[in-house]
């Protein structure tokens, strides 16, 4: 199956600014920084995590625990792919009880993964609220969940995919969507 | 993403160096799994995983059962003792039978080698191999693989030496299959009634001597003696094997400093081991256990989740 | 019944001639221009006749196992693989030990008359290698030969007793060569195989070691010996040498030496019908045996038929029976293997599997097709094939590593002492 790169939704600047934007939407809607714990689901929410530790650290000089969930283990489809998904790191080396979540993905879209991640997050311990931060909601949801902080709403079609690159990972950050080649 | 093809795992023979790494990556995870505090996680939920045990084991059978339930798996135990076998129902009835519970893994350790590619036939369900015969024991590989990987780092280009009835041995060779497949060089050392006919055409070298080949290995593998080997003349006494092969306080002195001893247990202290040796030996050994949970969650988490179209392998 | 064979090659071990064939009753009564009316004409044209096969060594489980072999399942079976007389062994429950069971066995060989079944007595009571069998009585009875197959002689000075006391009646002694300390609990060949799947291997020095012991008894007594299912490199060499130096050992062996090794039984993963007793040997026996069966070491080929039940072959390899069938498989595999691997001519052929068996049990009148000899006769069609299936075997076992096969070579009729016993399907002549 091959992509080709449709357009170019967000730039380097654009993530930059939207990160900064989440943030202060965090802390507003959470006024004590020091309820608030982060998690990341692997992959890039790891580092879309790791970034707005980061922020929050340099504008309330408070640092968060990180947690970082790899979600495998509870996926609902893993007797339907061909393939064995390589389970990644897990590690939430803090208490959870009382504390707010913040969760953070790349991309929200059948709303699936973030379902597998609340599950997991409930065998940790019972936190007092989860609040849901998404860099990209594409729509299509499968399930009744919604995003509290959302970075940008992009309507697609099922036949696009929406790819989030960190300069971590991918060496440059951008958003871009990519559609489905037809076959010559 | 890794592409998990075999719907069973019989022996190490039949996995590739990649399959095996899959496995060590799973453990690690289902390592840190059994660290938190509800040490479960919901992959195989609404599985059905049958212990058929037709030797019995106490600790393999808990090992597999535990692992099973940690993934959410329903588990059964049948041992043969217990079971209809024991009233001349064939081992092929047995399996028929339990077909109708529609299990999707097949634990089984049976008593006779190379048996389980022709009872698979019998069966819709994952077989994974607890001992068969002396075959294979490829979970007990892969948790010693696993555990010499942990401490040393890499399982590339280290010298393995595995000590005593290699004949009768399945842990022997799974674990020979394993660390071939890594490049280590294997060293086999025991009375020559012990080593199998040809085994050297497997790339393995033969010593009759251990304090020649204690200086030299980074892992050693002592494997338990069976006191029938002594009536059978494989060995005129104990004492005399004890004599050559058993791992004194002297002989440790032998080993290099980081050099794993490892077994298989349980361990017959002053025979295959000292007894005054119970510290050193100890921690590995537990930590073997600790492994064998998470490599054994791996297997069954592999062959519990690929529901895909499968060929028959041939 | 006046039965004309019609423009078929035939062939004996000497030579292959080309005309027709006439049988009277029960014997052939004219080879060549022929003026009576025959009943029934047989076009053999492109086709081969052969001297009916003659089978030394054969299970039929009758009397106690008829559920695996009875009398005429074992009979078709035979007569579909071209086998007009067959030598059925004793290991049956009760075993051939004494007159009265030969006497059961033959009469109820006679009610079915298919082919020709005649009995191998057992060598010693219950075959339990303690005390000889009466072999006055089994000869008179009917068995022209004796054997303990599946057991060994383990005890020497008995088999010396057993090879003198057969002088007398003029008996065959056919001997199962095994150290049955040696092979122990063993279920294949003790190889690099055997190491590397860990399972209790048979070093081939089990069965040499029983040759070289019977020779030795065969020579110091001046005795005939029969030396069965030769299955290694290093027993053909013991076997040369003694009739090199007169002793008077013959031997045979089966089709599956010839045609599997070893690593056939590995790639089948341990499949039990690829188990046998003696097991299948590595690469150089079979060329030892191809070898030998080129030279005339070999005496003859004997299918060893073995036939068990499915559940039988259900058990766990080394659990399981060692035994295939072979009566309706023998011909097409010695066939293609040895005939179309251009190894032995089909003259050779028919000596390994009609002439010398006739001769070495003395059978008058067969294994030689000429006028005057009993009208043991099968066509064959060599320029066809068959593919080997269950449902296709006549045996009530199908327990052949050759299930899926294609073999060349198909027998297409079968007479036994002028009667029509075999048509393959579709064939009226």
């Amino acid at each position: 199956m091959k992509f080709k790169e449709k357009a170019k939704i967000l730039s380097s600047q654009d993530i930059k600014r939207i990160l900064h934007r989440l943030t202060h939407q965090i802390l507003e809607k959470n006024p004590n920084p020091y309820e608030l714990v982060i998690v990341g689901i692997q992959t890039r929410g790891v580092y879309l995590a790791k970034r707005i530790k980061e922020i929050i650290r340099k504008v309330e000089d408070v640092e968060l625990p990180l947690g970082i969930l790899d979600i495998t283990l509870y996926r609902d489809d893993l007797t339907m792919i061909g393939e064995v998904p390589l389970v990644k790191e897990t590690k939430i080396s803090f208490d959870l009880s009382d504390k707010v979540v913040i969760l953070i993905d790349d991309v929200l879209f059948t709303g699936r993964t973030v379902r597998c991640a609340l599950d997991e997050i409930m065998d940790f311990g019972r936190p007092k609220r989860i609040e849901l931060l998404v860099l990209i909601d594409r729509g299509h949801r499968e399930l009744p969940i919604r995003a509290d902080f959302v970075g940008k709403n992009i309507p697609t079609s099922k036949k696009e995919l929406v790819e989030v690159r960190l300069t971590e990972i991918d060496g440059v950050d951008e958003v871009v969507i990519l559609e489905k080649e037809e076959d010559g | 993403m890794v592409n998990w093809q075999k719907k069973h795992i019989l022996g190490i023979k039949d996995l590739t160096r990649q399959e095996i790494e899959v496995v060590f990556n799973l453990a690690a995870s289902f390592k840190e799994l059994s660290q938190r505090e509800v040490k479960k996680a919901p992959a195989l939920r609404g599985k059905t995983v049958i212990n058929l045990f037709f030797e019995s084991s106490t600790r393999t059978r808990t090992s597999f059962e535990l692992a099973a339930k940690r993934l959410s798996a329903d588990v059964l135990n049948f041992s043969s003792s217990t079971s209809s076998l024991s009233k001349g129902e064939t081992i092929v009835d047995t399996i028929k039978n339990l077909e109708s519970y529609h299990p999707d893994i097949l634990v089984i350790r049976i008593g006779y080698s190379n048996s389980l590619y022709s009872l698979s036939q019998y069966t819709s369900a994952s077989i994974v191999n607890a001992g068969d015969g002396a075959n294979e024991h490829p979970t007990q590989a892969l948790l010693d693989m696993f555990t010499v990987k942990e401490i040393k780092g890499t399982l590339e280009g280290l010298s393995v030496l595995i000590v005593g009835d290699i004949k009768h041995s399945r842990v022997a060779r799974s674990n020979i299959f394993g660390f071939q497949k890594f490049s280590s060089s294997l060293r086999v050392c025991g009375p020559p009634t012990l080593i199998p006919y040809e085994f050297h055409k497997l790339g393995v070298d033969i010593s009759y001597n251990l304090d020649e080949c204690l200086p030299q290995a980074d892992v050693i593998i002592f494997l338990r003696i069976q006191q029938e080997r002594q009536t059978s003349s494989f060995f005129p006494s104990i004492r005399e094997y004890v004599n050559n092969f058993s791992l004194t306080p002297e002989r440790i002195k032998r080993t290099k400093k980081d050099c794993l001893i490892m077994h298989p247990g349980p361990v017959n202290w002053d025979i295959e081991i000292s007894s005054q040796l119970k510290e050193r030996i100890h921690p590995l050994i537990l930590k073997q256990v600790e492994n064998g949970l998470a490599v054994r969650m791996a297997t069954l988490y592999l062959v519990g989740t690929q529901k895909g179209e499968y060929e028959n392998t041939d | 019944m006046k039965i004309l064979i019609k423009g078929a090659k035939i062939v004996n071990f000497d030579g292959i001639i080309e005309g027709n064939l006439f049988i009277r009753n029960s014997r052939i009564a004219k080879i060549g221009e022929v003026s009576e009316e025959p009943d029934k004409i047989i076009d053999a044209k492109g086709k081969f006749v052969l001297p009916g096969l003659i089978d030394m060594h054969t299970h039929l489980r009758t009397p106690g196992r008829e559920d695996e072999e009875d009398l005429w399942s074992g009979s078709k079976a035979a007569a579909k693989g071209g086998f007009t007389t067959i030598f059925c062994m004793p290991n049956t429950r009760p075993a051939l030990d004494n007159q009265g069971q030969v006497n059961w066995l033959l009469e109820e060989a006679g009610k079915i008359g298919i082919i020709e079944i005649l009995p191998v007595g057992a060598i010693t009571k219950g075959r339990e290698g303690k005390e000889l069998s009466e072999f006055g009585m089994l000869k008179k009875a009917g068995c022209l030969c004796l054997s303990d197959d599946g057991n060994p002689l383990e005890d020497s000075s008995l088999l010396r007793r057993a090879l003198e006391y057969a002088k007398m009646y003029d008996l065959l002694i056919i001997s199962h060569c095994e150290d049955k300390n040696l092979s122990a609990s063993g279920s294949l060949r003790e190889h690099l195989i055997s190491s590397k799947y860990g399972m209790e291997g048979i070093p081939w020095a089990s069965e040499s070691i029983a040759v070289f012991r019977d020779i030795e008894l065969a020579r110091y007594l001046d005795t005939k010996i029969h030396i069965a299912h030769v299955s290694t490199k290093r027993s053909l060499q013991i076997i040369k040498k003694a009739k090199e130096e007169g002793v008077k050992v013959s031997c045979e062996t089966a089709p599956h030496y010839f045609t599997l090794t070893i690593e056939d039984l590995e790639k089948s993963h341990f499949h039990p019908n690829f188990k046998v007793n003696p097991p299948l040997g590595n690469r150089e026996d079979l060329e030892a045996i191809r070898e030998g069966l080129k030279e005339g070491v070999i005496d003859c080929i004997a299918t060893d038929h073995a036939p068990h039940s499915q559940g039988e072959k259900e058990l766990p390899f080394e659990e399981a029976p060692p035994g295939v069938v072979g009566l309706e498989l023998a011909f097409s595999l010695s066939y293609t293997y040895l005939v179309k691997a251009q190894i032995l001519d089909l003259k050779d052929l028919v000596k390994l599997m009609s002439y010398n068996p006739a001769n070495i049990l003395g059978l008058k009148d067969k294994g030689y097709i000429k006028e005057g000899a009993w009208a043991d006769l099968i066509i064959v069609d060599l320029s066809r094939s068959w593919q080997v299936l269950p449902h296709k075997l006549f045996s009530k076992s199908k327990n052949t590593p050759f299930i899926g096969h294609t073999l060349e070579g198909i027998v297409e009729f079968t007479i036994c002492k002028g009667k029509v016993v075999y048509t393959e399907k579709g064939k009226n002549g």
